[in-house]
């Protein structure tokens, strides 16, 4: 069973940028997310980011800081499971 | 890219900076001064601290008409007088923003006094007006190379004939607008900007600013040559990672100087993957020059930075002493980059290069005529 925080961030992912051919299942947790396959580009990391802090209750200091949450799926949920409000992530 | 343009001469120059004038700005920044202080991002509706330079006695809220509209008469006042926007002496205006923080302010407060000066033909529809300029006035604007693309196109007018001299002028003040719309991008943040150094995150830091120069045909001491506009139309916020926009861009000035060793002011804003870019191409194509970013003491003044910093080099090259690169800690990202002042006369000019959104580059050579 996929872990819940991972498959809603898979979820967002889709709708904030509004994948039309991408379906949550097809993102893969370990692939870069900004340069890879899903073509996600900086101002594409903007809108996540901005949906991020809203969701999770979680700030994004920098540039770099972002670069490293956004590293792939897998590496955005450990970065959310250590800084996010926990009342805000699923269970 | 297009053939540089012949070397066209500076016969006036000026800028206005926190600091004050230019040569009061070149002072300071040569006893390494900063004007950046930490300023809710959002003016009085709070936000995080962010590292802004604000002119004196400003705050960051919009008002109407615009605060600094006194600073840009005071700088206007000291251009030389002549018939500006009459036929053979075109203006240029050139900026990123305009009053666009008033656009802003607009939408949130409904008072239509914002709006008078927020759009670019208006803000400077105004200014015509208020300096009695005629009609021959010219805006431009391409982000934070504005500047220089207006010395380019005033170049391009005093050379094709069509003005005996012109006069650019470009102005760039911070609004809440502005100031949120690059802390949204996270590059600007609470750490104050430190350019050309190693470390963990990079941050730019912003800064009022705005500066004029007089081009000339054959009046001045100073000649601006190589000047050269590049666009790698590559992306809204990103350069080519190879960096080759940046390297590009130098080809002009490097052919201008012919050799000669030079010094190199930079863009210089404090993020990190620019600033090694830049460090790269400025050291390939310029081996023995001395590179130095002042933006860690003007914080970035965006659209005018080309002109305010031309400003204070032309002041450098005057006093024979260039400031050094100034902000923060951490090891430089290469060893030309120059962390004290400097005595110019060794070298044969300085080439001024300015970057921008969208992997647009921007340089010239700048030395005595």
């Amino acid at each position: 069973m996929p872990d819940p925080l991972t498959a809603r961030l898979k979820q967002l992912i889709v709708e904030t940028l509004r994948l039309e051919d991408v379906a949550p299942a097809d993102i893969p947790d370990s692939e870069p997310l900004v340069g890879g396959g899903l073509s996600l580009d900086s101002i594409d990391a903007l809108e996540l980011v901005v949906r991020l802090e809203k969701e999770f209750g979680i700030k994004i200091a920098s540039s770099e800081e972002a670069r490293h949450a956004l590293g792939s799926v897998a590496a955005l949920t450990t970065y959310i499971r250590e800084r996010g409000d926990p009342s805000r992530l699923p269970s | 890219m297009a053939d540089p343009p012949p070397p066209v001469r500076v016969a006036a120059w000026g800028c206005i900076t926190p600091f004050g004038d230019a040569r009061s700005t070149h002072a300071a920044l040569l006893g390494g001064e900063s004007a950046l202080e930490a300023v809710p991002v959002l003016g009085r509706e709070g936000g995080d601290p962010v590292p802004l330079a604000l002119l004196g006695g400003r705050t960051l809220d919009e008002t109407a008409p615009p605060a600094w509209l006194s600073s840009v008469k005071r700088l206007a006042a000291t251009v030389p007088a002549g018939d500006w926007g009459a036929p053979g002496r075109p203006v240029f205006v050139t900026g990123s923003n305009f009053g666009v923080g008033g656009l802003y302010a607009l939408r949130r407060t409904g008072n239509a006094a914002f709006a008078e000066w927020g759009a670019p033909p208006t803000c400077t529809e105004r200014l015509r007006l208020e300096f009695g300029w005629g009609p021959d006035v010219s805006i431009l604007s391409h982000a934070c190379v504005s500047a220089h693309l207006g010395l380019l196109q005033a170049t391009r007018a005093v050379h094709a004939g069509i003005a005996d001299e012109a006069l650019v002028l470009s102005f760039d003040f911070l609004s809440p607008f502005v100031s949120g719309g690059f802390h949204a991008l996270k590059i600007l943040n609470s750490e104050f900007p430190a350019p050309y150094r190693e470390r963990a995150a990079g941050s730019i830091g912003l800064g009022d600013g705005a500066g004029f120069a007089v081009l000339s045909r054959g009046r001045g001491d100073w000649s601006l040559s190589g000047q050269a506009l590049y666009n790698e139309m590559h992306h809204f916020t990103s350069n080519r990672a190879d960096g080759s926009g940046f390297a590009a861009c130098l080809e002009g000035a490097s052919a201008a100087a012919g050799g000669r060793r030079v010094w190199f002011k930079g863009h210089g804003t404090g993020t990190l993957e620019a600033g090694r870019m830049e460090v790269a191409a400025a050291s390939a194509a310029f081996p023995a020059a001395p590179i130095v970013g002042w933006k860690g003491g003007l914080g970035h003044t965006l659209g005018s930075c080309g002109l305010v910093e031309l400003a204070v080099a032309i002041e450098s090259l005057r006093h024979g002493r260039a400031p050094g690169t100034i902000g923060g800690a951490g090891p430089p990202m290469a060893p030309a980059v120059a962390l004290e002042s400097f005595e110019t006369a060794p070298y044969g000019g300085v080439v001024c290069a300015s970057n921008a959104f969208g992997g647009a580059h921007a340089a010239f050579l700048l030395s005595d005529a």
